[in-house]
Protein backbone atom coordinates (compact mmCIF):
# COMPACT_ATOMS: atom_id res chain seq x y z
CA UNK A 1 0.00 0.00 0.00
CA UNK A 2 1.10 3.47 -1.03
CA UNK A 3 0.59 4.60 2.48
CA UNK A 4 2.61 1.83 4.26
CA UNK A 5 5.68 2.93 1.61
CA UNK A 6 5.35 6.79 2.76
CA UNK A 7 5.26 5.48 6.42
CA UNK A 8 9.03 3.53 6.40
CA UNK A 9 10.01 6.43 3.84
CA UNK A 10 9.80 8.86 6.43
CA UNK A 11 10.83 7.86 9.76
CA UNK A 12 9.93 11.45 11.71
CA UNK A 13 6.12 10.46 11.28
CA UNK A 14 6.00 6.90 12.60
CA UNK A 15 3.98 8.65 15.34
CA UNK A 16 0.46 8.55 13.18
CA UNK A 17 -1.98 6.94 15.74
CA UNK A 18 -4.94 4.47 14.92
CA UNK A 19 -7.17 7.70 14.77
CA UNK A 20 -5.53 8.95 11.62
CA UNK A 21 -5.12 5.11 10.46
CA UNK A 22 -8.32 5.07 10.09
CA UNK A 23 -8.74 8.35 8.76
CA UNK A 24 -6.06 6.52 5.92
CA UNK A 25 -8.16 3.62 4.64
CA UNK A 26 -11.11 6.21 3.87
CA UNK A 27 -8.64 8.69 1.68
CA UNK A 28 -6.54 6.57 0.12
CA UNK A 29 -8.19 5.63 -3.04
CA UNK A 30 -9.85 8.66 -3.50
CA UNK A 31 -7.41 11.66 -3.26
CA UNK A 32 -4.48 10.11 -5.02
CA UNK A 33 -5.13 12.29 -8.24
CA UNK A 34 -5.69 15.12 -6.32
CA UNK A 35 -3.33 15.28 -3.87
CA UNK A 36 -0.50 13.32 -2.09
CA UNK A 37 -2.12 11.36 0.66
CA UNK A 38 0.16 13.27 3.49
CA UNK A 39 -1.30 16.73 2.50
CA UNK A 40 -4.81 15.02 2.35
CA UNK A 41 -4.31 14.65 5.82
CA UNK A 42 -3.56 18.03 6.75
CA UNK A 43 -7.02 18.55 5.75
CA UNK A 44 -8.27 16.96 8.76
CA UNK A 45 -5.51 18.68 10.75
CA UNK A 46 -3.48 15.57 11.33
CA UNK A 47 -0.44 17.55 10.53
CA UNK A 48 1.78 20.39 11.55
CA UNK A 49 1.50 23.54 10.06
CA UNK A 50 4.53 23.20 8.29
CA UNK A 51 4.52 20.56 6.64
CA UNK A 52 1.96 21.04 3.77
CA UNK A 53 3.36 24.50 3.58
CA UNK A 54 6.44 22.69 1.46
CA UNK A 55 5.32 22.85 -2.48
CA UNK A 56 7.54 19.70 -2.88
CA UNK A 57 7.87 20.33 -6.80
CA UNK A 58 9.43 22.32 -8.93
CA UNK A 59 7.28 25.46 -9.23
CA UNK A 60 6.67 26.63 -12.81
CA UNK A 61 4.87 30.17 -12.68
CA UNK A 62 2.84 31.77 -10.64
CA UNK A 63 -0.29 30.36 -11.29
CA UNK A 64 0.69 26.80 -10.74
CA UNK A 65 2.39 28.10 -7.50
CA UNK A 66 -1.09 29.32 -6.81
CA UNK A 67 -2.64 25.93 -7.39
CA UNK A 68 -0.28 24.14 -5.49
CA UNK A 69 -0.44 26.45 -2.74
CA UNK A 70 -4.58 26.34 -2.64
CA UNK A 71 -3.85 22.07 -2.90
CA UNK A 72 -1.79 21.71 -0.31
CA UNK A 73 -4.38 23.48 2.09
CA UNK A 74 -7.25 21.79 0.67
CA UNK A 75 -9.17 24.79 -0.06
CA UNK A 76 -10.76 23.06 -2.43
CA UNK A 77 -11.75 19.91 -0.09
CA UNK A 78 -15.78 20.23 0.52
CA UNK A 79 -18.03 18.23 2.17
CA UNK A 80 -20.08 15.01 2.04
CA UNK A 81 -23.25 17.13 1.09
CA UNK A 82 -24.18 19.11 -2.19
CA UNK A 83 -26.42 22.03 -1.84
CA UNK A 84 -28.22 23.51 -4.91
CA UNK A 85 -26.73 26.60 -4.32
CA UNK A 86 -23.01 24.77 -3.79
CA UNK A 87 -23.55 23.50 -7.59
CA UNK A 88 -22.42 26.18 -9.34
CA UNK A 89 -19.01 26.22 -7.93
CA UNK A 90 -18.58 22.32 -7.50
CA UNK A 91 -16.15 20.52 -9.74
CA UNK A 92 -16.58 16.55 -8.54
CA UNK A 93 -17.58 14.48 -6.26
CA UNK A 94 -14.78 11.79 -5.20
CA UNK A 95 -15.11 7.83 -5.53
CA UNK A 96 -15.81 8.78 -1.68
CA UNK A 97 -18.64 10.61 -1.70
CA UNK A 98 -16.66 14.19 -0.62
CA UNK A 99 -17.49 16.98 -2.72
CA UNK A 100 -14.49 18.67 -4.11
CA UNK A 101 -15.03 22.83 -5.35
CA UNK A 102 -13.32 24.19 -8.60
CA UNK A 103 -10.60 25.87 -7.69
CA UNK A 104 -11.01 28.27 -10.50
CA UNK A 105 -14.15 29.63 -8.84
CA UNK A 106 -12.34 29.81 -5.53
CA UNK A 107 -9.48 31.69 -6.96
CA UNK A 108 -11.79 34.19 -8.58
CA UNK A 109 -14.08 34.59 -6.36
CA UNK A 110 -11.13 35.47 -3.73
CA UNK A 111 -10.12 38.25 -6.34
CA UNK A 112 -13.66 39.64 -6.63
CA UNK A 113 -13.97 39.46 -2.85
CA UNK A 114 -11.00 41.22 -2.14
CA UNK A 115 -11.51 44.45 -4.82
CA UNK A 116 -15.40 44.38 -3.06
CA UNK A 117 -14.10 44.70 0.44
CA UNK A 118 -11.20 46.50 -0.26
CA UNK A 119 -13.94 49.77 -1.05
CA UNK A 120 -15.41 49.39 2.72
CA UNK A 121 -11.79 49.28 4.11
CA UNK A 122 -11.07 52.40 2.57
CA UNK A 123 -13.99 53.57 3.30
CA UNK A 124 -13.47 52.85 7.19
CA UNK A 125 -11.92 49.88 8.16
CA UNK A 126 -13.14 49.50 11.61
CA UNK A 127 -16.94 49.45 10.13
CA UNK A 128 -16.01 46.05 8.51
CA UNK A 129 -16.65 43.34 10.77
CA UNK A 130 -15.15 39.69 10.57
CA UNK A 131 -16.64 36.86 12.78
CA UNK A 132 -15.59 33.15 13.22
CA UNK A 133 -17.47 30.57 16.02
CA UNK A 134 -15.42 28.13 14.39
CA UNK A 135 -11.80 27.69 16.37
CA UNK A 136 -10.00 26.98 13.00
CA UNK A 137 -11.10 30.79 12.04
CA UNK A 138 -10.68 32.78 14.86
CA UNK A 139 -7.03 33.03 14.57
CA UNK A 140 -7.57 33.87 10.83
CA UNK A 141 -10.06 36.33 11.49
CA UNK A 142 -8.03 38.29 14.40
CA UNK A 143 -4.80 38.59 11.76
CA UNK A 144 -7.00 39.60 9.05
CA UNK A 145 -8.61 42.52 11.56
CA UNK A 146 -5.03 42.86 12.81
CA UNK A 147 -3.17 43.71 9.10
CA UNK A 148 -6.24 45.64 7.64
CA UNK A 149 -7.38 47.30 10.69
CA UNK A 150 -11.28 45.48 10.54
CA UNK A 151 -13.54 44.76 13.89
CA UNK A 152 -12.70 40.53 14.68
CA UNK A 153 -15.50 39.18 16.22
CA UNK A 154 -14.37 35.76 17.76
CA UNK A 155 -15.82 35.46 20.86
CA UNK A 156 -19.92 34.78 21.26
CA UNK A 157 -21.57 37.25 19.14
CA UNK A 158 -23.93 39.10 21.90
CA UNK A 159 -27.36 39.54 19.73
CA UNK A 160 -28.19 42.99 19.12
CA UNK A 161 -25.07 44.29 18.52
CA UNK A 162 -26.45 44.60 15.01
CA UNK A 163 -29.67 45.46 15.84
CA UNK A 164 -29.98 47.21 19.67
CA UNK A 165 -28.58 51.01 19.89
CA UNK A 166 -28.79 50.16 23.33
CA UNK A 167 -26.80 47.70 24.28
CA UNK A 168 -23.19 47.93 25.25
CA UNK A 169 -22.16 46.01 22.15
CA UNK A 170 -23.98 47.65 19.43
CA UNK A 171 -21.63 48.52 16.39
CA UNK A 172 -22.89 51.42 14.63
CA UNK A 173 -22.61 51.97 10.96
CA UNK A 174 -21.10 48.87 10.34
CA UNK A 175 -20.63 48.49 6.29
CA UNK A 176 -19.97 45.06 5.41
CA UNK A 177 -19.73 41.97 7.37
CA UNK A 178 -17.79 38.71 6.54
CA UNK A 179 -18.69 35.32 7.80
CA UNK A 180 -16.93 31.59 7.73
CA UNK A 181 -19.81 29.79 8.00
CA UNK A 182 -23.56 30.40 7.19
CA UNK A 183 -24.37 27.82 9.44
CA UNK A 184 -21.78 28.32 12.53
CA UNK A 185 -22.54 32.21 12.26
CA UNK A 186 -26.07 32.26 11.74
CA UNK A 187 -27.10 35.03 14.73
CA UNK A 188 -24.91 37.56 12.86
CA UNK A 189 -26.34 36.71 9.22
CA UNK A 190 -29.64 37.07 10.66
CA UNK A 191 -28.88 40.53 12.36
CA UNK A 192 -26.98 41.57 9.06
CA UNK A 193 -30.23 41.02 7.40
CA UNK A 194 -32.36 42.57 9.72
CA UNK A 195 -29.79 45.83 9.54
CA UNK A 196 -29.61 45.61 5.88
CA UNK A 197 -25.64 45.24 5.77
CA UNK A 198 -23.97 43.44 2.65
CA UNK A 199 -22.39 39.65 3.95
CA UNK A 200 -19.82 38.08 2.39
CA UNK A 201 -19.42 34.09 3.42
CA UNK A 202 -16.75 31.66 3.12
CA UNK A 203 -19.05 28.98 1.60
CA UNK A 204 -18.53 25.07 1.51
CA UNK A 205 -20.59 22.53 -0.39
CA UNK A 206 -23.25 21.92 2.39
CA UNK A 207 -24.30 25.68 2.80
CA UNK A 208 -26.86 27.67 1.72
CA UNK A 209 -26.76 31.42 -0.04
CA UNK A 210 -29.53 32.19 2.29
CA UNK A 211 -28.81 35.77 3.11
CA UNK A 212 -25.70 35.88 1.99
CA UNK A 213 -24.38 39.01 -0.98
CA UNK A 214 -21.37 37.43 -1.91
CA UNK A 215 -19.90 33.96 -1.37
CA UNK A 216 -16.33 32.84 -1.35
CA UNK A 217 -16.38 28.87 -2.69
CA UNK A 218 -14.13 27.40 0.25
CA UNK A 219 -13.06 24.55 2.50
CA UNK A 220 -14.47 26.50 5.67
CA UNK A 221 -13.54 23.52 8.44
CA UNK A 222 -9.96 22.61 7.73
CA UNK A 223 -7.21 24.75 9.96
CA UNK A 224 -4.98 25.42 6.46
CA UNK A 225 -8.09 26.26 4.46
CA UNK A 226 -9.01 28.86 6.49
CA UNK A 227 -5.61 30.45 7.43
CA UNK A 228 -5.13 30.57 3.85
CA UNK A 229 -8.64 32.01 2.82
CA UNK A 230 -7.52 35.23 4.92
CA UNK A 231 -3.81 35.15 3.97
CA UNK A 232 -4.73 35.83 0.32
CA UNK A 233 -7.50 37.81 1.19
CA UNK A 234 -5.63 40.18 3.07
CA UNK A 235 -2.71 40.03 0.88
CA UNK A 236 -5.16 40.74 -2.43
CA UNK A 237 -6.96 43.76 -0.33
CA UNK A 238 -3.67 45.28 0.22
CA UNK A 239 -3.16 45.20 -3.40
CA UNK A 240 -6.21 46.64 -4.20
CA UNK A 241 -5.53 49.41 -1.82
CA UNK A 242 -2.13 49.90 -3.36
CA UNK A 243 -0.39 49.62 0.29
CA UNK A 244 1.94 47.04 -1.64
CA UNK A 245 2.57 46.59 -5.33
CA UNK A 246 2.84 42.81 -5.54
CA UNK A 247 2.01 39.63 -3.69
CA UNK A 248 6.10 39.14 -2.74
CA UNK A 249 5.99 43.00 -0.44
CA UNK A 250 2.79 41.06 1.79
CA UNK A 251 5.18 41.37 4.84
CA UNK A 252 3.31 38.91 6.95
CA UNK A 253 3.16 35.13 6.33
CA UNK A 254 0.54 32.18 5.93
CA UNK A 255 1.81 31.03 9.45
CA UNK A 256 0.71 33.74 10.82
CA UNK A 257 -2.76 33.65 9.66
CA UNK A 258 -2.81 29.83 10.49
CA UNK A 259 -4.61 28.52 14.08
CA UNK A 260 -1.84 27.05 16.01
CA UNK A 261 -4.72 25.18 17.97
CA UNK A 262 -3.78 20.90 18.73
CA UNK A 263 -6.43 18.68 17.35
CA UNK A 264 -7.51 16.71 20.90
CA UNK A 265 -6.26 13.57 20.03
CA UNK A 266 -2.59 14.88 18.97
CA UNK A 267 -2.51 16.84 22.42
CA UNK A 268 -3.45 13.18 23.66
CA UNK A 269 -0.23 11.78 21.80
CA UNK A 270 1.97 13.87 22.94
CA UNK A 271 1.35 13.28 26.80
CA UNK B 1 -38.09 63.07 -11.21
CA UNK B 2 -35.88 60.81 -10.11
CA UNK B 3 -37.11 61.09 -6.49
CA UNK B 4 -39.67 59.38 -7.83
CA UNK B 5 -37.78 56.55 -9.25
CA UNK B 6 -38.39 53.49 -7.08
CA UNK B 7 -35.11 50.93 -6.86
CA UNK B 8 -35.51 47.74 -8.40
CA UNK B 9 -34.08 44.24 -7.21
CA UNK B 10 -31.33 43.19 -9.04
CA UNK B 11 -32.66 39.47 -8.88
CA UNK B 12 -36.59 39.29 -9.34
CA UNK B 13 -36.43 43.37 -11.02
CA UNK B 14 -39.25 44.30 -8.32
CA UNK B 15 -39.32 47.92 -7.02
CA UNK B 16 -38.11 48.08 -3.32
CA UNK B 17 -40.18 48.89 -0.37
CA UNK B 18 -38.98 51.28 2.15
CA UNK B 19 -39.89 48.76 4.60
CA UNK B 20 -38.40 45.45 3.26
CA UNK B 21 -34.83 44.35 4.66
CA UNK B 22 -33.19 44.91 1.06
CA UNK B 23 -29.77 45.35 0.83
CA UNK B 24 -27.43 47.23 -1.94
CA UNK B 25 -23.76 47.32 -2.55
CA UNK B 26 -21.52 48.08 -5.32
CA UNK B 27 -21.25 45.06 -7.74
CA UNK B 28 -18.57 43.13 -6.13
CA UNK B 29 -17.25 42.77 -10.14
CA UNK B 30 -17.00 46.58 -11.64
CA UNK B 31 -18.15 48.42 -8.65
CA UNK B 32 -20.45 51.02 -10.96
CA UNK B 33 -23.40 49.61 -10.76
CA UNK B 34 -25.26 49.33 -7.26
CA UNK B 35 -27.09 46.32 -6.56
CA UNK B 36 -30.08 46.11 -5.00
CA UNK B 37 -31.53 42.77 -3.09
CA UNK B 38 -34.75 42.44 -2.41
CA UNK B 39 -35.96 40.83 1.00
CA UNK B 40 -37.24 37.80 -0.59
CA UNK B 41 -34.43 37.79 -3.02
CA UNK B 42 -32.10 37.73 -0.56
CA UNK B 43 -33.38 35.50 2.10
CA UNK B 44 -33.27 32.88 -0.55
CA UNK B 45 -30.11 33.38 -2.11
CA UNK B 46 -31.28 34.15 -5.38
CA UNK B 47 -29.19 35.03 -8.04
CA UNK B 48 -28.40 39.21 -8.39
CA UNK B 49 -26.95 40.13 -12.14
CA UNK B 50 -25.02 43.54 -12.86
CA UNK B 51 -26.66 45.38 -16.07
CA UNK B 52 -23.19 46.33 -16.89
CA UNK B 53 -20.38 43.86 -16.20
CA UNK B 54 -23.39 40.83 -15.96
CA UNK B 55 -21.37 39.62 -12.95
CA UNK B 56 -23.65 37.14 -11.32
CA UNK B 57 -23.91 36.68 -7.51
CA UNK B 58 -23.94 35.57 -4.28
ZN1 LIG C 1 -35.92 40.44 -5.58
ZN1 LIG D 1 -20.88 44.90 -12.43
Amino acid sequence: MARKKKKTEEPGKEKTDDVIEDFDEDFEIDFEEDLDLEEELDLLDTEDIKAGIEVKEEIIDKDEERKQLYLSCGIHIGTKLLTGDARRFFYRQTNYGLYVIDLTKTDERLKIAAKFLSKFVEEGSDRVIVTSIRRYGKEPVKKFCEVLGCRAITERFIPGSLTNPIIDTYIKDASVVVIVDPHADKVILHEAKLARIPVVSLFDTDDTLDGIDLAIPANNRGKKALGLAFYLLARQIMLELGKISSEDEFPHTLEEFTSKIVPVYRQEESR
Amino acid sequence: MSSLRKNTCSGCGRPIAPFEAAVHFPCPECGDVTIWRCERCREMGKTYRCLKCEFEGP
